[in-house]
């Protein structure tokens, strides 16, 4: 059994690098060493990703409520502070912000606040995009190399999605880990399943990224198992099944987009013919999901964990999404719609890993992702672009109740940590963060510097909050 | 019929062979998966011609939504000069009155569904019902369409914006300024756009605020940093064929990101009552004019005290790039669109774009380098910089626009867009409805969830696609880019299928067949006018799809699998009807095919 799934892997890899460069077949050899050498996974754990696309404003969705951090934030952001109606975290000894304030979540946060509290979540702070570790002064006489195209949206979501701002060429750091672990699956579908669409995250050079809608698995209805089939007649229709297939058969065609649309095409009916079959068995779950684009997301989520076995899957990295961060004007309006659309879903998500039906509130954890974070300083209605920013990482698994990292000065004037244009300098890196998730997930040690080759250049490896 | 020339007709057919036997040696089963050569290269001269129906048909799947048969013979008997400056001509179609006309038969609530309506009627060329003469009464301006589609996926604006997804007179006014300025300078193309209500709700330039001090407050960037990044000059120098220069040099810096939101400030809503209220003002209905018309500046929340930091580029008119304070809105406007316009970036910029947009996702830098050439200096006696009408010409009649598909065979094309698909098949297959409307764009789910894009749509100002994108596999690891993939998921590989499904197999002339086939709005495709072709002669039938959808680049092993599945629909199928369900599977196999689905 384990011999003939290593044979079909390499048989498997080699479809998968057919056509490539020697060079990238080369640069990925490491990767698929240790791919072939992975056994089977005992166990069950999920990543599922949530991407904030737009840049989240974490200043105004995690906010001081003591001390001088609090004279500063109101100061600092005038109209737009979120001073009433907060929910207050309440963290461990000992797991407190490290600037010693209190502080507490937006008004639109109250589940996500409960999660904290009862230690299901945990708060990492000011994390964003590094080269190195990098200070004030380093920024401001350009002695240290920083990210190319700070503040640029998608450049900078390319960059919290692969962790490597040095090469633009880089597949997503989820995909890698993918690549890394996928052979410890016995199922025949992709590792990386993706919710919302085509991401960076979850490329690979191995493993592609598998999308579905949160509606569910659609069917063609040409090939006769559509909800429109009966146009054409019913039943299977074997003519049309096999000109189709001759007309998408992998690398026939003669341009390399062709071969690319027809790999898509190919490998889209593939994987839905088995989702849905394994779908067929989704038990039915209680929880009550909001019926809002990332609630319907974290939905289809839960359903396609709830057939883990029947796919076969032990290792499974998700991609959700959620837009309208970029929250130049009308913030305040803005930001309460997002925030409370995010703190529903994470929280119904929870509570579905939790039932009976899924049990593996310990085995999936959550976390968040953006472009940024947003300017210190605010212009009449909302914040423009910024580099550093909060995140959150929930799950059973997650050491919850605790910050991690060092929150930022909100001071207005000489704040220390400002690059001089109002942007927070990060003091952790994404590689930390990804690591740390990573490892969590099952890539050993010896291969963190494989799938993060800047980690070593940063004070830790692992953050300690999963 | 143009009669070839400048070639010797054996030195052509000489060529073609040599091409063969290339071909030959790649061909893995019995039937190729190549085009067949054709009897000539391209040593005519790009603007000779067209010489073939083939040539005809693809030179207007470049420039348009796709061919009819009457379009091929026009353009084989008047050339693709005289055919460019009929369309330059061309008068623009409309959407603002078809928005008035529905809203004045009765349909009170009007959403950014029937803005979408008219955009596909004018793609389509099926008329406007708002308008004296129809159906007859398209403008035959489809050069000017196309264009107009490709600039709203580089100038975005969306209806993804909260407010916008409620406005389409505004969304309207936008996709007519964009038609409108298709053929103009480049520079009142960017001034227009900057000053649209659409562009300032959606990128919040609107009533943008100086610095304030006492509230700690600055302008809004949001404007400033996506003008530059995305409609002009992008983020690294470029060489003027469209490389980045050495070291990646950034163009600019975030002072120049401050200093052009300084700029962006004191611009409202043209309404007298703006003057005082400035953020308090607006439009009073969906309909108000203001909706429509350019911002007009409010000098007094117009920050004129500070100096601006604009590019700085070699050769730039203001020194250092710095735009001393003392101007007013306007003033200050017009020197900071003419800092950006004049930056070296430009040229390159807007042809690379372009060129992914119409031709090619991979065009060489010779390519790039040549229309850049005639961004910077159109050739007229003028030398204009910006003339977009010569940037188009320059495009298409380039030789690898006209010749690519031999001279690089297994990368030339691009991926064609499924609401371009969409449109061609209702295009080039006549397509009608009784009332004028097009119900077939707004079902639900709404029609870009279904195939991941519909003009004015995009999730972000990034645009449904980036045009870096490369698909992962054997496009990334060659390094070559593939834009349209990214909203190639998964899902919209399936959905797509679907949607053209209904099309092809619930809509047309005289169905019953579907909810909603036989409603007054539904386009109908003339689907059963070729169904006596379709039992009589399939192989004919082939030849005729393969002409207008493919440019006759269907390969012989294609051809054979087509011919295959029509032979095998006899009479027991579909009685009368076998003839049109011929035409269905023919269209439908075509529009999901690979071969089809890369327009070469």
């Amino acid at each position: 059994m384990h011999v003939n799934r290593r044979e079909f892997l390499r048989k498997s890899i080699c479809a998968a690098l057919g056509g490539a460069s020697l060079y990238s077949a080369l640069g990925n050899l490491r990767l698929v060493q240790a791919a072939t050498n992975q056994t089977l996974f005992s166990d069950y754990k999920a990543l599922v990703c949530i991407f904030l696309y737009g840049g989240n404003d974490s200043l105004n969705t995690l906010v001081p409520t003591s001390g001088i951090p609090l004279t500063n934030y109101k100061s600092l952001r005038g109209g737009l502070a979120q001073t009433t109606g907060l929910h207050a975290l309440t963290p461990l000894a000992g797991g407190g912000a490290s600037d010693s304030a209190n502080y507490a979540l937006h008004p639109g946060m109250p589940e996500l606040a409960t999660l904290f509290n009862s230690g299901k979540a945990a708060v990492v702070a000011n994390v964003g995009t590094l080269l190195y570790p990098t200070s004030q002064l380093q920024f401001q006489n350009g002695s240290i190399a920083v990210p190319p195209q700070l503040l640029s949206h998608n450049d900078q979501q390319s960059q919290w999605q692969t962790s490597r701002p040095d090469d633009a060429s880089a597949n997503g750091w989820g995909g890698r880990v993918a690549d890394l672990l996928h052979s410890g699956n016995s199922g025949q579908i992709p590792m990386s399943v993706s919710v919302s669409g085509t991401n960076l995250f979850q490329r690979g050079s191995i493993v592609n990224q598998y999308g579905v809608d949160p509606s569910g698995v659609t069917a063609m209805n040409y090939l006769g198992d559509g909800s429109e089939t009966w146009i054409i007649g019913d039943g299977p229709i074997d003519d049309d099944v096999t000109a189709y297939n001759a007309l998408i058969a992998s690398g026939t065609q003669s341009n390399v987009l062709e071969r690319a649309f027809a790999d898509v095409n190919s490998r889209a009916i593939t994987n839905y013919q088995l989702v849905t079959a394994a779908l067929q068995s989704a038990p039915t779950l209680t929880t009550q999901f909001p019926n809002t684009d990332l609630g319907n997301q974290l939905a289809m989520v839960a359903k396609l964990i709830s057939v883990r076995s029947a796919l076969g899957m032990s290792r499974q990295v998700f991609f959700v999404s959620t837009g309208n961060y970029d929250t130049h004007s009308d913030q305040i309006e803005n930001q309460q719609d997002n925030l409370s659309e995010l703190s529903q879903a994470v929280s119904a998500f929870y509570n579905a890993t939790t039932e009976p039906a899924l049990n593996v509130a310990n085995n999936v954890t959550t976390f968040t992702a953006s472009d940024f974070g947003r300017s210190l300083q605010a212009n009449s209605s909302g914040t423009d672009h910024g580099w550093g920013g909060h995140h959150f990482v929930v799950g059973g698994a997650v050491r919850g109740q605790r910050f991690y990292g060092t929150m930022p000065s909100l001071a207005s004037n000489k704040n220390p940590d400002d690059t001089g244009y109002g942007q927070i300098i990060p003091t952790l890196a994404v590689d930390q963060y990804a690591a740390t998730l990573a490892t969590w997930f099952g890539v050993a040690s010896g291969d963190l510097a494989t799938v993060f080759p800047n980690l070593g250049r940063f004070s830790s490896a692992n953050l300690g909050f999963v | 019929m143009r009669s070839g020339s400048g070639m010797g007709v054996h030195r052509r057919i000489a060529f073609a062979l040599t091409f063969a036997v290339v071909a030959t040696t790649r061909v893995f089963a019995s039937l190729s998966h190549f085009p067949d050569a054709m009897f000539h290269d391209g040593m005519e001269g790009a603007a000779a011609g067209p010489f073939t129906d083939a040539d005809a048909a693809r030179f207007i799947a470049q420039a348009t939504f796709g061919a009819t048969t009457a379009d091929i013979a026009h353009l084989r008997q008047i050339g693709y000069t005289a055919w460019l400056n009929e369309q330059f001509a061309a008068m623009p179609s409309t959407e603002v009155s078809y928005l008035d006309w529905v809203r004045t038969g009765g349909q009170d609530y009007i959403n950014d569904d029937a803005r979408l309506e008219i955009w596909a009627a004018n793609a389509a060329g099926t008329g406007d019902p708002s308008r004296s003469g129809f159906p007859a009464n398209a403008r035959n301006d489809q050069l000017r369409q196309r264009v107009a589609f490709a600039l709203s996926e580089i100038f975005v604006v969306s209806n993804s914006n909260g407010t916008l997804a409620y406005e389409p007179w505004c969304l309207a006014s936008y996709d007519e300024l964009l038609a409108d300025d298709a053929f103009v300078n480049y520079r009142t193309l960017l001034e227009d756009v900057t000053r649209h209500p659409a562009m300032g709700i959606f990128l919040s330039s609107i009533q943008n605020m100086k610095a304030d001090a006492a509230a700690n407050t600055h302008p809004d960037q949001n404007y400033a940093r996506e003008v530059m990044q995305l409609f002009s000059v992008g983020l690294v120098q470029l060489n003027l064929d469209g490389t980045p220069s050495a070291g990646d040099a950034p163009t600019y810096s975030q002072a120049t990101v401050e200093g052009f939101a300084a700029v962006f400030t004191g611009w409202d809503w043209d309404d007298p009552r703006c003057q005082d209220a400035y953020e308090n003002c607006g439009p009073s209905t969906d309909d108000d004019p203001i909706w429509r018309l350019p911002m007009q500046p409010v000098d007094a929340f117009h920050d004129d005290t500070s100096d601006k930091q604009l590019l700085n580029y070699t050769g730039v008119a203001l020194a250092g790039g710095l735009l001393a304070h003392g101007g007013n809105t306007q003033t200050e406007l017009t020197q900071a669109l003419d800092n950006v316009f004049h930056h070296p970036n430009v040229g390159p910029f807007v042809a690379t774009r372009l060129i992914r947009r119409l031709v090619t996702s991979n065009p060489t830098p010779a390519y790039v380098s040549r229309v850049a050439t005639i961004f910077n200096d159109d050739r007229s006696a003028q030398h204009v910089r910006g003339n977009l009408r010569a940037v188009v010409q320059a495009i298409l009649l380039d030789p690898e626009a006209r010749y690519g598909q031999w001279q690089n065979p297994t990368v030339f094309g691009k991926l064609r867009e499924p609401i371009v698909k969409l449109v061609h098949l209702w295009r080039s297959m006549n397509a009608t409805s009784v009332s004028g409307r097009v119900n077939g764009l707004t079902p639900y789910p709404p029609i870009e969830e279904q195939i991941g894009e519909a003009p004015l749509r995009s999730p972000t100002v990034f645009n449904f696609f980036v045009p870096n994108y490369q698909q992962s596999g054997e496009v990334l690891s060659r390094g070559l880019f593939s834009p349209e993939f990214q909203i190639l998921t998964d899902s919209l590989a399936v959905a797509t299928p679907n949607l053209l499904y209904h099309q092809v197999f619930c809509n047309y002339t005289g169905s019953e067949d579907c909810y909603g086939s036989d409603d007054d709005g539904t386009l109908q495709i003339a689907a059963p006018a070729d169904a006596s072709l379709a039992m009589s002669n399939p192989s004919a039938l082939i030849d005729k799809y393969n002409l207008l959808f493919m440019s006759g680049q269907m390969s012989p092993f294609m051809k054979s699998i087509l011919l295959n599945r029509l032979n095998a629909i006899t009479d027991g199928n579909r009685g009368a009807s076998t003839g049109t369900f011929r035409v269905q599977h023919a269209l439908y196999l075509i529009l999901n095919s690979p071969e089809y689905s890369v327009q070469k």
